[in-house]
């Protein structure tokens, strides 16, 4: 339980800083132009494609599975 | 026009009639048998019901609305969902643990148990119940500016809006007020076809491609599309604390919370925060065309009104058809168990919990319900009338100000009293409504709704250590149940 929460914790806490660090250290611009897209507008579509492989390696490491209730 | 019209009519009819089919059988189960017996979907079931209600007018038409008059700051958006899926990863199944084993149906059940108080549970029932009506609220608008857009303007707004009503309320209530799943995938199918081709032909269109729309976005938005774009306060700063506070009010929204309930087991609900992400590329493209529309129509258009504008310059009549059907439904079908929820939630939690009631007599005046509801709702449209962002950001405002009480003290601090929830709550709630009565929905560049869940969470917590000795040895129940499993067999299932 206790190492599900952390790594549940890294999770949110990656998700969230990639969405809101990513703007507010770089991406809030307009150029350079990444792979043809404004920096800003790759940015925001980038992110949706992260977020799914961070939960899904959460998922992976969760080592309950089984929790109660669970069947 | 007139052929869509038409089309779009039988449309309409033929969506409610499916609901009659699936709702013929509503009046022999009970209201809450029914919301008990869906605690059996997997996870494919629960991603593509998640999707309908979560993905909906504001979707289809808001967020090109926003990026089209705000620029940058529609980004919040994005971020917002896969926050809060990132968060729900472990929420939800807590909840729904703590569902089964108590035999939790709704969002205000779970806190009267929690805090062993059922006057707190009639008090949550009621204030999210209100709050819900801002959500329909947006459905009606949206479906306002379809009808405002293929009248050609012929129609004022506000006659727009009384049309969108009466659609809503009668499909809603001759059509059953469960919602169903054939209806969720005819929607879900319709809005990714239609809103798919859209992305995919007005680059091409009206720009000769993607390669070209974007350097033309370089060289004539330019900073629009960053923040603060084209709002005076909604900087970087703006962005943070709207995403974490819109963030974790997500799934203090009553009809999401209930999903938690849906799920076969918590995997199943994992499996769903996994994908669910994807979902907001949908989002994305829908910012992209609304981007572009400020190059192709000029800025004096009304920003709910852009998507449907744009497909009738685009598409012929035939798909133009196709094209309204799928927004009307985007508002439509997610709008039933929204209306449906706020509906069950007065008539069980507050009135059959005030004085008890048969389960006939609470389905009956559930369905009584939708019509004052929704009512109220058009009230709302008619008197504020407002960017379809604006309602959803003052409605998130409201209701993730039930964070600290549901999910820090449901599921994670023992500590935590109805005192303190109760005082939480009201602290957050009327800082909400004198900052935004007065003009501050940003205040030193932060989000309202930011600050006042910031001293709720102060309050919840002070107030909450202050009284300790009203703690009842049944609170500890939540706990027990999620976090002592292993050593108290006695509680296993």
């Amino acid at each position: 339980m206790r190492t599900a929460m952390r790594n549940w914790l890294i999770g949110v806490g990656l998700v969230t800083g990639l969405y809101l660090l990513g703007p507010v250290i770089y991406f809030n611009r307009v150029y350079p132009f990444i792979l043809g897209m404004p920096a800003i507008l790759f940015w925001y579509a980038l992110v949706p494609v992260l977020t799914p492989i961070i939960l899904g390696v959460v998922y992976l490491l969760d080592p309950v599975q089984h929790f109660k209730g669970d069947d | 026009m007139g052929t869509v019209i038409v089309v779009a009519a039988i449309a309409v009819v033929g969506l409610t009639i499916l609901g009659m089919i699936s709702g013929a059988k509503e009046s022999q189960s009970s209201l809450s048998g029914w919301l008990v017996n869906r605690r059996n979907m997997g996870a494919w079931l629960v991603w593509f019901l998640l999707g309908t209600e979560i993905y909906t007018a504001f979707t289809f038409q808001g967020l090109a609305g926003y990026a089209y008059a705000k620029g940058g700051p529609v980004f919040y958006n994005v971020a917002l969902n896969d926050v809060a899926y990132s968060l729900g990863f472990m929420i939800l199944p807590l909840i729904w643990i703590l569902g089964k084993k108590f035999r939790y149906v709704t969002q205000a059940d779970f806190v009267a148990g929690r805090y062993q108080s059922r006057a707190l549970g009639m008090f949550v029932a009621l204030t999210t119940a209100i709050i819900m009506i801002a959500y329909i609220d947006l459905n009606i608008t949206g479906l306002g500016a379809i009808f405002h857009v293929i009248s050609k303007s012929r129609l004022s707004v506000m006659w727009s809006d009384i049309i969108g009503f009466v659609v809503l309320a009668t499909a809603v209530y001759v059509g059953g007020i469960r919602g169903n799943a054939w209806q969720s995938v005819i929607k879900d199918v319709f809005m990714i076809a239609a809103l798919g081709a859209l992305f995919i032909v007005f680059p091409y269109r009206e720009f000769h491609g993607f390669g070209p729309m974007f350097l033309a976005f370089g060289h004539d938005l330019g900073p629009i599309m960053t923040l603060p774009g084209k709002t005076a306060h909604s900087g970087l700063l703006w962005l943070v604390t709207t995403v974490l506070m819109t963030g974790m009010g997500q799934w203090m929204w009553p009809q999401w919370f209930g999903v938690a309930y849906t799920a076969r087991n918590p995997r199943s609900l994992k499996i769903q925060a996994v994908f669910m992400p994807l979902y907001q590329l949908v989002k994305v493209a829908v910012i992209i065309v609304g981007f572009g529309a400020l190059l192709v129509l000029g800025t004096h258009q009304n920003g709910n009104d852009v998507v449907v504008i744009l497909a009738r310059r685009l598409f012929a009549t035939p798909f133009f058809a196709f094209f309204v059907i799928a927004a009307i439904f985007a508002a439509l079908v997610p709008a039933g168990p929204i209306i449906m929820t706020s509906a069950s939630l007065i008539a069980k939690n507050v009135w059959a919990e005030y004085r008890p009631q048969s389960d006939e007599r609470i389905y009956r005046v559930t369905k009584l319900l939708v019509f004052p509801l929704t009512f109220l709702a058009l009230f709302l449209a008619l008197a504020t009338p407002s960017l379809l962002v604006a309602i959803l950001l003052v409605a998130y405002d409201f209701i993730a100000q039930l964070f600290p009480a549901v999910v820090i003290g449901g599921l994670f601090w023992r500590g935590a009293t109805k005192y303190g929830a109760f005082w939480g709550m009201m602290t957050g709630w009327v800082l909400d409504a004198f900052l935004l009565l007065s003009g501050h929905g940003t205040l030193w560049g932060i989000n309202a709704g930011f600050i006042a869940l910031v001293l709720n969470t102060l309050v919840f917590a002070i107030i909450s250590a202050a009284t300790q000795a009203s703690i009842k040895p049944g609170e500890a129940n939540h706990f027990s149940t999620l976090y002592e499993m292993h050593e108290d067999p006695v509680h296993s299932v």
